[in-house]
């Protein structure tokens, strides 16, 4: 009998311990959900201490630091920088608390040592403190998520920058000579920083992240203690998308100045005289530079690894240097912004163009003809006539000749309205303002020198609805093609119902159109019966 | 009676080698079923649903399903993600997470959920009255008549479609999508793809969806990721989908993996003819054999003990009968003695007496041969 009790008491513990686990684990409980993500605490400032990298596989996960935290915990003690970092001429040695990495055991001392001994402090002088736990600090999965952005150099912060050096150029530019060792400055050669300081620090070269970090910084630093009023030093000025939207933003900016050329014809011989290369067989193409640098940011969304020509590493054959990439693709690639189709194409995907455009399936398979639009210049009347003129007004010459003038045609010929009754079993017909809609797109891109160009003849536009049939004044129905529907030798042709719903709502949805709603039948067909 | 440890180990042995020696049966058969040929399928695009919830007006029209609490066109349903419900064989949920990574997706996206008609359905497969069966036409369909309510299917649904009448006291039914089948053969369109306006859903033979949707996907690769959902998972369903964003983000499961829900049952189950009839004639065999051969060694024993018995009894009878003989030469000889003593005696003084005495003797002889 106590035997029967002992076992029945040990089952009953046994399976109440069993419910708390799964209980209090929730796991394997089907459909339960995890711990919700947006719990997790959004910085900017995140920095994974990994040096000890360098020494072999690490024993711990990489500690998480939040450079921010830190930096504002100090400022409350009127500490700065120099609290975690050296100065070594003149200038903050980005490592901790050291000038350079040494052996494994000392530069480990020094993050413990050092950090432990400083939260120890704080939580001693009773405020909160970090973590004294090795566990609490080298964390493999911390409940943080990064919403740190880049942030680069544009034209208006660009020249914002040269106006306070004066012009100074030597400032920041600089080169490097690999016999005397030495940082110099050349004049005419500036460009940005990334052209040699890559991801990584290489033998002799910091990495971008290192030298953007030691150069903005530091300047900043010493503009602010000497003018009161410099640029960011915190992540978060910089590195914050909130803040960075903060930053001032010049609409004019005149022209840099880098000895580049106005109008040019793209090179497709790496030396020689324009029209030298026998190989390349087709027209040439003449480029208006000037009017080129007003479309983007900065210099770099084209010229991404030099300032040179781009055949100097994309010949047509491809090298090396150029990743293999031939002068064909660089100039042709799609959905890529250093090639020039690839940019004309992304500029579609605007909602303005995304309407007709989103649903025009991305390939390079066009009408020869259209080559034409960009590939003007005989090769060897550009030959003769280089003999007397200059490129660069050969080149504006060819560019005037091209008028990017959009055409549609006269109002009197686009109805004003279209009854759409072909189904009305269930729904009215459908009064569609017709010209309405024309006028508006019309409007839409008549905006940009590009979009005219292209939209020059007046049946294109019409052809973003009207697809898929030959251009005229009085294009085919819907209903000439639209039938019924999942028919499997057709199998991409919606039947017409489907035809007429996808084609006015996609389009609303691209171009980003809320009136009218398309789940609200009733704002362009009224129920029947 | 009492069984030894190592009898014990040895029956569960012999059973289990037993089991492993007869060949694992495959769900259908031991290749991968793809559907029937010319199979009907629904494939459904997330980037043209508009959520306005027309398929499920048009699944309640053509099934002549009650009345929902909310009109159809009452899109504030679409707060609460919802599942099917005994009234409702489908319906829509909105999605309002659509972070595809770097592609951005205007807008909510939407999802119609409903029976997927699996090729290898795991309601078919847990249903032990057969009330389910894939038709060659690809819709799995019910059959009340046979259910008993059992709701196994609701269990081993991984897409948790199948619903209950819970609310009905006598013949409660399963309520499923069922592909509007007797729409279908006729060749007519489900209802809700019937009602769809912008086409999100597409009817036709699964083949031929799958190559669609192929082409879907190179035709504008920044819209669509990368997948076809139900091509292959759970071994393929009929209902096939493509999404702007991940399927996770759509509500669909990623962890399901591409075995058929028969396939993960069929080893088990394989092995029940094998327990059930090879194990009672096995383990009686072995117990007969071995009751056998104990009743054979005791026979053996009882019989070795019966002869030493006698062996032992004949020795002492014939040991006892030596002795006896013995003692009765003794005896002879002594009567011998005697009688010559007496005769002797009667010849010295008495001659006449000596004649009476020589028949006593020889009645005096033993004359028994005893064992």
């Amino acid at each position: 009998m106590r035997k029967g009790r002992i076992r029945l008491g040990r089952t009953g513990i046994i399976l109440i311990a069993f419910t708390v686990t799964i209980c209090l684990t929730g796991t394997g409980i089907y459909g339960s959900k995890g711990p919700s993500e947006s719990a997790a605490q959004k910085r900017a400032d995140i920095i994974r201490i990994d040096s000890m990298k360098t020494f072999g596989k690490l024993e711990r996960p990489p500690v998480t630091f939040l450079h921010q935290k830190h930096t504002e915990a100090l400022a409350k003690e009127n500490k700065d920088c120099s609290a975690c970092h050296l100065v070594e001429n003149d200038r903050l040695v980005p490592k901790y608390m050291r000038l350079k990495d040494t052996a494994k055991q000392e530069v480990m001392d020094t993050y413990h040592l050092n950090c432990v001994a400083c939260h120890k402090e704080t939580a001693d002088a009773g405020q909160k403190s970090g973590p004294v736990v090795c566990g609490e600090c080298h964390k493999d999965k911390p409940d943080l998520v990064s919403i740190w952005q880049p942030i680069g150099m544009d034209k208006s912060l660009h020249y914002r920058h040269a106006k306070a050096q004066d012009q100074k150029c030597g400032r920041c530019h600089h080169q490097y000579n690999e016999v005397t060792k030495k940082l110099y400055y050349a004049e005419g050669k500036e460009a940005t920083c990334r052209y040699c300081h890559k991801d990584i620090t290489e033998e002799n070269r910091i990495s971008f992240q290192l030298a953007s970090h030691l150069a903005c910084i530091d300047c900043h630093r010493k503009t602010l203690a000497k003018f009161n009023d410099a640029g960011p030093i915190s992540c978060d000025g910089c590195h914050d998308p909130v803040q960075q939207k903060l930053i001032e933003k010049l609409k004019d900016v005149p022209r840099l100045k880098c000895n580049q050329p106005d109008t040019v014809f793209v090179r497709t011989a790496k030396s020689g005289s324009q029209n030298s290369n026998p190989v390349s067989r087709m027209k040439l193409v003449p480029f208006n530079h000037k009017a080129h640098e007003n479309y983007n940011d900065t210099c770099r969304v084209c010229h991404h690894a030099n300032l040179n020509a781009c055949v100097q590493c994309h010949t047509q054959q491809g090298t090396k240097e150029g990743n293999q990439v031939t002068l064909e693709a660089s100039m042709h690639r799609l959905n890529i912004n250093t090639s020039c189709l690839g940019c004309h194409d992304l500029s579609q995907r605007d909602p303005k163009c995304a309407g007709c455009h989103n649903r025009i399936a991305r390939t390079r398979q066009q009408d020869p003809a259209a080559c034409q639009a960009c590939h003007m210049a005989d090769v060897n009347r550009v030959a003769e006539s280089m003999q007397h003129t200059a490129e660069k007004d050969l080149a504006a010459m060819m560019l005037d000749s091209r008028i990017p003038v959009a055409h549609t045609f006269a109002e009197s010929d686009i109805p004003e309205n279209v009854e759409i009754k072909t189904l009305s079993n269930q729904y009215g017909p459908v009064k569609m303002p017709h010209r309405k809609i024309v006028q508006t797109l019309f409007g839409n891109i008549n905006d940009n020198q590009l979009v005219r160009y292209f939209h020059r003849d007046k049946n294109t536009l019409c052809q973003g609805c009207h697809h898929n049939s030959p251009t005229a004044k009085k294009p085919p129905s819907c209903a000439s093609c639209h039938g019924r529907p999942f028919d499997e030798r057709e199998p991409f042709k919606p039947g017409i119902k489907a035809a007429y719903h996808r084609q006015c709502m996609e389009c609303h949805g691209a171009m980003g159109i809320e009136k009218p709603v398309a789940t609200n039948c009733a704002s362009c067909h009224q129920k029947k019966g | 009676m009492s069984i030894t440890r190592r009898k014990f180990l040895g029956w569960l042995g012999a059973a289990t080698a037993g089991t492993t020696l007869g060949k694992t049966a495959g769900a259908a058969s031991n290749k991968h079923f793809s559907g029937y040929a010319k199979s009907m399928g629904v494939l459904f695009d997330n980037t043209r649903c508009i959520g306005c919830r027309k398929c499920e007006e048009g699944c309640n029209t053509v099934n002549q399903l009650p009345a929902p609490d909310r009109p159809f066109d009452d899109l504030s349903v679409l707060d609460t993600q919802r599942r099917t419900t005994a009234k409702e064989y489908t319906i829509v949920n909105r999605y309002d997470d659509t972070d595809a990574g770097h592609v951005k997706v205007l807008g909510p996206l939407f999802r119609k959920v409903q029976c997927n008609h699996c090729l290898e359905p795991a309601c078919a497969s847990a249903c032990f009255v057969r009330a389910f069966t894939k038709t060659p036409k690809g819709a799995v369909i019910y059959d009340a008549s046979v259910c008993v309510g059992c709701r196994y299917c609701m269990i081993a649904c991984p897409f948790e479609i199948p619903t209950y009448e819970y609310d009905k006291a006598l013949e409660p039914r399963i309520m499923k999508c069922t592909m509007c089948y007797p729409r279908i053969v006729k060749g007519l369109l489900p209802g809700c793809v019937q009602a769809c306006p912008t086409e999100a859903l597409t009817f036709g033979r699964r083949e031929n969806l799958l190559k669609d949707a192929r082409e879907r996907i190179l035709k504008f690769p920044d819209r669509y990721v990368d997948h076809i959902y139900g091509e292959n998972e759970m071994g393929g369903t009929s209902w096939l989908y493509l999404s702007a964003v991940p399927f996770k983000k759509i509500g669909l499961r990623e962890d399901l993996g591409v075995t058929p829900a028969p396939k993960l049952t069929s080893g088990a189950l394989s092995a029940v003819p094998i327990v059930v009839g090879l194990w009672p004639v096995l383990l009686t065999g072995i117990y007969a054999m071995s009751k056998r051969k104990e009743k054979i060694a005791n026979e053996e024993t009882a019989r070795a003990v019966a002869d030493a018995v006698e062996q032992t009894n004949a020795a002492a009878a014939a040991k006892h009968a030596k002795e006896m003989e013995q003692v009765q030469k003794l005896k002879q000889k002594e009567i011998e003695n005697a009688v010559k003593k007496a005769l002797e005696a009667a010849a010295r003084p008495k001659p006449e007496e000596a004649s009476d005495t020589q028949p006593e003797e020889a009645d005096q002889k033993p004359s028994e041969e005893d064992s």
